[in-house]
């Protein structure tokens, strides 16, 4: 029947997923620098990385997150939502599942979705009973290196009720780092890819996979 | 993207969709319309489940539009008449099954139009059957006029174009959608919402327009099979209007 071509929005996306095109899996290392050492890494990721002529990009992020209480179990569904505070871009919601730390992979693995959305995201999310969990400001500049993604930032807390700017401060004294890849599932040649590029910048900064377990529940 | 406009065509007594649909395409074909693919509007509604604080009951219609592949529409219904709308990427389905212990499909109010796209012009038309968990619920027909985001510049040449083809007379009012609609406010008061006729036409229009009309469909089969069924469907809230409006009241073909 001719009526078949036009396949439902539900149809393509399992479509997706069967055939291992939907990038879900998030492959993460993380790490730390000083502020003080932060531009001896700018440097050797300036040299490291592509887009030479372009980099490093900049961001200055929101991201707000929002849990949902579910019944019948004690995690809450958690969607975070970045704003870009520097440019006119649209929302991204993004899902992330409990990370998988598993010894013999070298980074951590979680599943992933991100989502663009249009800015009535937040409001949305409210009227389906989301509540606000915590929100914080990303500043920093974003690398690429082939699919992987490379970001320096600072992690700014949002203080309310005052001058905007001028009362944020900055979470901590050194910037956090992180390396990742949003990949379809079965592609485990990711980990190493990154993994040796971690190496290349090891004198600097340690990229590990953190295990958010170990750090106590969430606050 | 231009202005769209949605108007269900009422069934004659004793003629079948596929009769109608049919007849319809053979005159769009020989005004000179070219027949220009398929298309898909589909619907589905997810309803909170019951809290412990005896809120009322959220739904969540999600759309999709074929015009618009890459995205999922999406419209929050508050229960005391709030609506949300907002457009994502088509990855939110999957971030709805997320919370299937929190809002859970109804599948059986599952709605969707489906058909044949002709161009003609400026315009493209869509003549879509709709139908309900496999049953013909009725035909509605899409009309755009794609050089034109402002209805009240471009009502007249529409009219004129459906009239042409459907061989009736359609009202000079701007159909219902776009006149002022009136809505309950949070605090449960009515309140209007001004007339969409001069504003900005969006995608989100044309699957609000479709919203409306399913929901129709939807209570239609409530009167029908009334019962448990009616108590169930109650929580899909809509603004009174789209209760009453049926597009422009058209006459008989």
């Amino acid at each position: 029947m001719a009526m078949a071509s036009v396949s439902s929005a539900r149809e393509s996306l399992q479509h997706a997923l069967t055939n291992r095109f939907l990038p879900n899996l998030e492959y993460l290392l993380q790490g730390s620098i000083l502020d003080s050492a932060v531009e001896h890494l700018m440097h050797r990721l300036k040299g490291l990385c592509d887009n030479v002529d372009t980099s490093p990009e900049p961001f200055h992020d929101l991201e707000v997150c929002m849990s949902l209480r579910q019944p019948n179990s004690n995690q809450p569904l958690l969607l975070r939502v970045r704003r870009a505070m520097d440019r006119d871009a649209p929302m991204q919601m993004r899902y992330l599942g409990q990370p998988e730390v598993d010894q013999r992979r070298p980074t951590l693995v979680r599943s992933c979705m991100d989502c663009a959305c249009t800015n009535g995201i937040l409001d949305f999310l409210t009227e389906m009973g989301f509540r606000l969990e915590f929100e914080y400001l990303a500043k920093g500049y974003m690398f690429r290196k082939g699919r992987m993604k490379i970001t320096v930032s600072k992690l700014i807390k949002i203080v309310h009720g005052k001058q905007q700017d001028m009362a944020n401060e900055p979470i901590s004294q050194s910037y956090i780092v992180e390396l990742s890849v949003v990949a379809p599932t079965g592609q485990e040649n990711v980990g190493e890819e990154m993994r040796v590029f971690a190496e290349q910048l090891k004198p600097l900064v340690q990229l590990e996979k953190i295990d958010y377990k170990r750090l106590g529940p969430m606050p | 993207m231009g202005v769209t406009v949605l108007q269900p065509y009422p069934l004659p007594e004793g003629k079948s969709g596929a009769y109608i649909i049919d007849h319809l395409s053979k005159r769009l074909l020989s005004l000179g319309a070219t027949h220009a693919g398929q298309f898909l509007v589909d619907c589905e509604t997810f309803i909170s489940t019951p809290q412990h604080g005896g809120a009322p009951s959220r739904a969540v219609h999600v759309l999709h539009n074929s015009e618009y592949p890459a995205s999922t529409f999406s419209i929050i219904d508050n229960g005391t008449g709030k609506q949300v709308s907002l457009v994502a990427d088509n990855i939110f389905d999957l971030l709805m099954l997320k919370m299937t212990a929190t809002f859970a499909s109804k599948k059986q109010t599952k709605i969707e139009s489906r058909g044949a796209r002709f161009e003609y012009g400026d315009f493209v038309i869509k003549l879509g059957s709709v139908t309900m968990m496999e049953h013909f619920k009725g035909i509605l027909i899409e009309i755009e006029y794609k050089s034109c985001v402002i209805l009240s510049y471009c009502w007249e040449m529409i009219r004129e174009m459906l009239q042409g083809f459907l061989g009736m007379q359609v009202p000079k009012d701007y159909p219902n959608y776009f006149t002022t609609q009136t809505i309950m406010n949070a605090m449960g008061q009515q309140q209007l919402l001004h007339a969409k006729h001069n504003d900005l036409y969006e995608p989100m229009d044309t699957v609000k327009q479709y919203l409306e009309q399913f929901t129709n469909y939807r209570k239609h089969v409530n009167v029908h099979v009334g019962g448990a069924a009616g108590v169930s469907v109650q929580p899909i809230h809509m603004p009174p209007s789209s209760i009453v409006g049926v597009g422009v009241g058209m006459g008989r073909p």
